[in-house]
């Protein structure tokens, strides 16, 4: 039986290799390579989550107060039991619908579909605490109820500093495809601006929630665990609230309700209060009534005027124009210049903002009461190619790249920046005033006035001081950044400060006049198509000591600097100081923005420039 | 003829582990059907078949076996009649009228159909064992298995039809049939099931296929009209046309390859479309789960899914009896019958699964040795016979589990919930061992 035996080798060879090595070496993928791939495959078959939303991180202003932090919300929701009838359903329906605004019959639907898919169902969401409480002893008395805590975002100031925090909001497609895999749901929150946004990563804490079993069917089997949250990392701020709510107030208290006020701490570059009007309440975007999220997400001001709004910068860039013309030596504080109210260049007439003239002007009378003519003399003898230098040491023309989104750079103005185009002396003139292409953000003009303040230290502005890590990672403290220097002469520094103390205690800018304390400050009114925007740089000092604040306030159409923008930029000086503000009390607290309010002093009889 | 077999005979080796593959079915069903209503029945229903099992076991294992061949023609006329009588009187289930009902039991005649068919044709092929060589030969095993095969098919069963063609061919094979005839069979069989196949996937990936295209040509071809007659002639040219050409080439080609070879084809393309026109809808959507498995997760393919993943989360130990959530929570479908296989891989892991695969390649080498041992060719052919329609059983349900072969519903013997296959299986094993305890005697 040769060929036979021969024969029923080969069979049993087939089949030990078509049958039992496929077969083996599927097993071996299976259960050996990928079997961590199919256990998760069976878990994710087998459980359902009802997830918490855990605490988010905090925000901390400098002094520890909390400008964002989270509130237990409660949901309802109810575990079919086994055998529950449809009599001791309707009991539970009945004694719900009291707690909860709904009506008895939908309930009771709600938890017979429950029971007769044997599925979990959420009953209620975003329940208030005292609700809460009373729905708390009914767990004891029926099974199946449980009450799901969650963490909602609360922003204990409201309104305050809106625009720098940014708010809470659902995921679009585009962010959806990009957190998926960073273990993300569908209907999770993020940070959508802001803050709340940049520091996504470090604020979001991980989800808790009830491990379920289900059937292949989605029948409840029971109860797995229950999975605790662990809250995100606290942000500490650079932050001053009061500061910031001072300038929040103001701006929407202020003539049109439009504007932007920046406040750096000279001495670091931390800011102190970021603010753009006009505003929002970010909790409304978490309200439980769905009609108030879409009217906020429809009305929301994303606009942040503060680091993307451009102006020119008005009488407030003469400081860079003394700066330039005394430091280069050009001129000297004791020039004088002759102002009848209007001066010739070339075959054009300039105009002052005081019609009727200064008469004789030098540098500290020129500053104090911000004479045009001055300026345009002492600017073509200085000459457009310097200012425009000074300009650009200034940080001016550039972005002084605080970590937010959207930041503009403005517009440099001059020769150079001109780029071959003819420059004629009347450019000069009107670089000279901070008008022509000149623009500038209220974040710059910030930094401007931080730099004067410290006397030439060009800082990158920064809104943490430390990030206080969750799980024991050692915490992150924000160190300042400088990013330049302006270095001009000693006397330079000391003609401009006295100049801008002069501003405050006889000129312009008394309205920021402050007893107690070193006030620095130049007002501006910039020229635009529309009405006139206000602008006030200041910083200040405790006598005898180096300014601990520095500020720029824009009013957009404030048309007066020392009338609109001023008042702001007081309120905001002494809250940084903790000095109790007069005008809080003598002002009622919400003052119809853009409301008729005479405009203080003569109105203007020419469309120049004025201030 | 009774000739109890002296002491000592037994073939142990086998006996262990057909034992050891029906414990542990035995436990994977106690798992399986424990959340399946109606438990006690099945657990009932197992436990007699199990007792008669044991009882065929030791009839086959008592009686000679050459009383199979000596009865052969008869054992034959009956599974036919069995297989007709099924057709005519039997009941529905599961769309295939496959079953004798009596009072608390029912039958599957298939199963005893399996055996009988082995026995007859080892009988047939032991008888032309001179004439091995010759095409009548393995024209007329053919016919004896083709005969029953197209009973199956009329019932319809596909799968199970399908079971019976590696067992003719393994029979052939080791009963010394030519290659060459081998390969015709098999080119032939490979046509009739391919056909289907290509069909299913010609719809699922074309279905708005334009005419002209091969796609469009193929369907049309399914449907039994001028199409398909226009293909059989273009196959019979194209063998006329490849005879000329090598005419002409003087390579002196023998024309019966060529008419042979058409031959094939054409017979195999009628018999792939009669198939395909006798497919049910749910076997057409198992092509469609195992040629496209993307298209419908939670249709047709989702059952191959979830197994995969039963048996891919036992990982090395298993989840521990009772404690599978893909076979416990509903996930696995079928779970006590078909896909027993995923529940062992989900309960019991690797060990478990590598544990059966051992077991069930001994059995089948175990019956090879048979084969080998046996002191006459009738029960070498029996025996290999059986070691073939294991093996391809094993092949078909594991890697139906395992995701490696198309869903086709056949039974893990000694392994699934079902008492026909259980008892059947254990009566062929029986008769196996009967073999074997004789290898020496020449009686």
């Amino acid at each position: 039986m040769g060929p036979l035996q021969d024969r029923i080798d080969l069979l049993w060879l087939a089949i030990y290799v078509c049958v039992g090595g496929v077969l083996g070496a599927r097993i071996i993928q299976l259960q050996v390579v990928q079997r961590a791939e199919y256990a998760r495959a069976a878990e994710r078959n087998r459980t359902q989550i009802i997830y918490q939303a855990a605490p988010r991180g905090r925000f901390y202003d400098r002094n520890g107060a909390v400008l964002a932090t989270n509130e237990p919300a409660f949901s309802l929701i109810f575990l079919p039991p086994k055998g529950q009838t449809a009599a001791e359903l309707a009991v539970l329906a009945e004694e719900l619908a009291k707690h909860l605004d709904t009506d008895r019959k939908s309930l009771q639907e709600k938890l017979q579909q429950a029971v007769r898919e044997e599925s979990a169902v959420r009953l209620a969401e975003n329940l208030p605490t005292g609700a809460m409480f009373r729905l708390s002893e009914l767990k004891t008395l029926y099974p199946g109820i449980d009450l799901v805590v969650e963490a909602r975002r609360r922003y204990p100031f409201g309104r305050v500093a809106s625009h720098l925090m940014g708010y809470m909001g659902r995921m679009d497609q585009h962010s959806w495809g990009q957190f998926k895999a960073q273990g993300y749901r569908i209907d999770s929150r993020i940070g959508k601006m802001g803050l709340e946004r940049v520091f996504e990563a470090e604020l979001r804490g991980k989800d808790g929630g009830i491990v379920m079993e289900v059937d292949a069917q989605g029948r409840l089997k029971g109860v797995l665990e229950r999975i605790r949250w662990q809250p995100g990392s606290n942000v500490h701020l650079t932050l001053d609230a009061g500061v910031q709510k001072a300038a929040d107030e103001g701006l929407r208290a202020s003539l049109t309700g439009r504007g932007a006020a920046v406040a750096v701490d000279p001495r670091t570059g931390a800011l102190l209060a970021l603010s753009s009007a006009p505003d929002f309440d970010p909790n409304d975007f978490l309200s439980s009534d769905p009609e108030v999220v879409k009217r906020t997400t429809v009305d929301l001001p994303e606009f942040n005027r503060a680091i993307a709004g451009t102006y020119p910068p008005g009488s407030t860039f003469k400081i860079i124009v003394g700066a330039a013309g005394l430091d280069s030596g050009r001129i000297t504080t004791a020039d004088t210049v002759f102002c009848p109210g209007h001066t010739e260049i070339g075959n054009r007439v300039f105009l002052c903002w005081e019609a009727k003239g200064h008469r004789t002007m030098s540098w500290f009378p020129g500053l104090t009461n911000s004479c045009d003519v001055y300026f345009y003399r002492m600017g073509l003898k200085t000459g457009g190619p310097v200012i425009e230098k000074y300009a650009a040491m200034f940080g001016l023309g550039a972005k002084t790249n605080v970590a937010l989104k959207g930041e503009k750079r403005g517009n440099l103005f001059g020769p150079k920046s001109k780029g071959g185009r003819p420059w004629f002396d009347g450019d000069t003139a009107n670089l000279s005033i901070g008008q022509g292409e000149l623009l500038v953000t209220p974040m710059q003009m910030a930094v401007v006035t931080a730099a004067v303040a410290s006397r030439g230290v060009l800082w990158r502005p920064h809104f943490t001081s430390r990030i206080e890590y969750a799980g024991g990672r050692a915490e992150y403290v924000q160190k300042p950044e400088q990013v330049g220097s302006v270095v001009m002469k000693d006397s330079t520094w000391r003609d401009i400060h006295e100049a801008m103390r002069l501003v405050v205690s006889s000129g312009t800018g008394r309205v920021a006049l402050i007893p107690g304390l070193e006030v620095y400050g130049k007002t501006g009114t910039s020229q635009n198509p529309g009405k006139d925007h206000a602008w006030f740089i200041s910083f200040a000092a405790k006598p005898g000591e180096v300014p601990s604040i520095a500020l720029a306030v824009l009013v957009e159409n404030g048309e007066h600097g020392s009338s609109s923008a001023g008042p702001i930029a007081r309120s905001m000086m002494l809250a940084a100081f903790g000095m109790p503000d007069p005008s809080k009390a003598a002002l009622p607290p919400a003052a119809a923005p853009g409301g008729a309010l005479p405009a203080p002093g003569v109105a203007p009889a020419f469309p120049g420039r004025r201030l | 003829m009774l000739s109890v077999p002296a002491r000592g005979r037994m073939d142990w080796t086998l006996v262990l582990a057909a034992s050891a593959l029906i414990v542990v079915g035995t436990i994977a069903l106690l798992s399986a059907a424990s959340h399946i209503p109606g438990y006690h029945g099945i657990l009932q229903r197992h436990s007699l078949a199990l007792a008669i099992g044991i009882g065929l076991f030791l009839f086959g294992f008592s009686f000679h076996y050459q009383i199979y061949q000596d009865q052969s023609r008869i054992l034959y006329a009956l599974t036919l009649a069995m297989m007709v009588v099924v057709l005519l009187m039997g009941t529905v289930r599961r769309g295939h009228r496959a079953w004798f009902e009596f009072s608390i039991i029912s039958f599957q005649p298939m199963e005893l159909a399996r055996i009988g068919v082995v026995l007859a044709l080892a009988s047939f092929l032991d008888w032309r064992g001179r004439r091995i060589g010759e095409l009548s030969t393995v024209g007329g095993a053919l016919a004896l298995v083709g005969t029953v095969m197209v009973l199956i098919l009329l019932q319809p069963d596909f799968a199970s039809s399908l079971t019976f063609f590696p067992v003719l061919i393994g029979m052939l094979f080791c009963a010394g049939a030519s290659f060459e005839h081998l390969v015709v069979l098999v080119g032939y069989g490979s046509i009739a099931i391919a056909f289907p196949l290509v069909y299913v996937l010609c719809q699922v990936h074309f279905p708005d296929a334009a005419s002209g295209t091969v796609a469009k040509i193929v369907m049309e071809t399914g449907r039994l009209g001028w199409t398909t007659a226009a293909v059989l002639v273009g196959v019979a040219a194209v063998a006329a046309g490849c005879w000329w050409l090598a005419l002409m080439m003087r390579l002196r080609p023998r024309a019966g390859y060529f008419i042979v070879a058409a031959a094939i084809v054409v017979t195999g393309l009628l018999s792939g479309i009669m198939v395909n026109r006798q497919l049910k809808g749910y076997q057409r959507n198992r092509f469609v789960a195992f040629l496209s498995p993307e298209t419908d997760i939670q249709g047709a393919s989702y059952n191959v899914h979830q197994s995969v993943i039963a048996i891919g989360s036992g990982g090395l130990l298993g989840k521990g009896l009772f404690s599978g959530t893909q076979s416990r929570l509903g996930f696995l479908p079928e779970r006590h019958t078909d896909f027993i296989f995923a529940v062992i891989g989900e309960e019991m892991g690797f060990i478990g699964t590598m544990g059966v695969l051992g077991l069930y390649m001994l059995m089948i080498w175990r019956l090879i040795e048979t084969a080998k041992l046996s002191r006459d060719r009738y029960g070498s052919l029996v025996a290999s016979g059986l070691a073939s329609m294991l093996a391809f059983h094993l092949m078909l349900n594991v890697g139906m589990c395992l995701g490696v072969v198309p869903v086709a519903g056949v039974p893990l013997p000694l392994v699934s919930y079902g008492g026909s296959s259980l008892a059947v299986t254990m009566w062929a094993l029986g008769i196996a061992t009967n073999i074997h305890s004789h290898r020496y005697s020449f009686l």
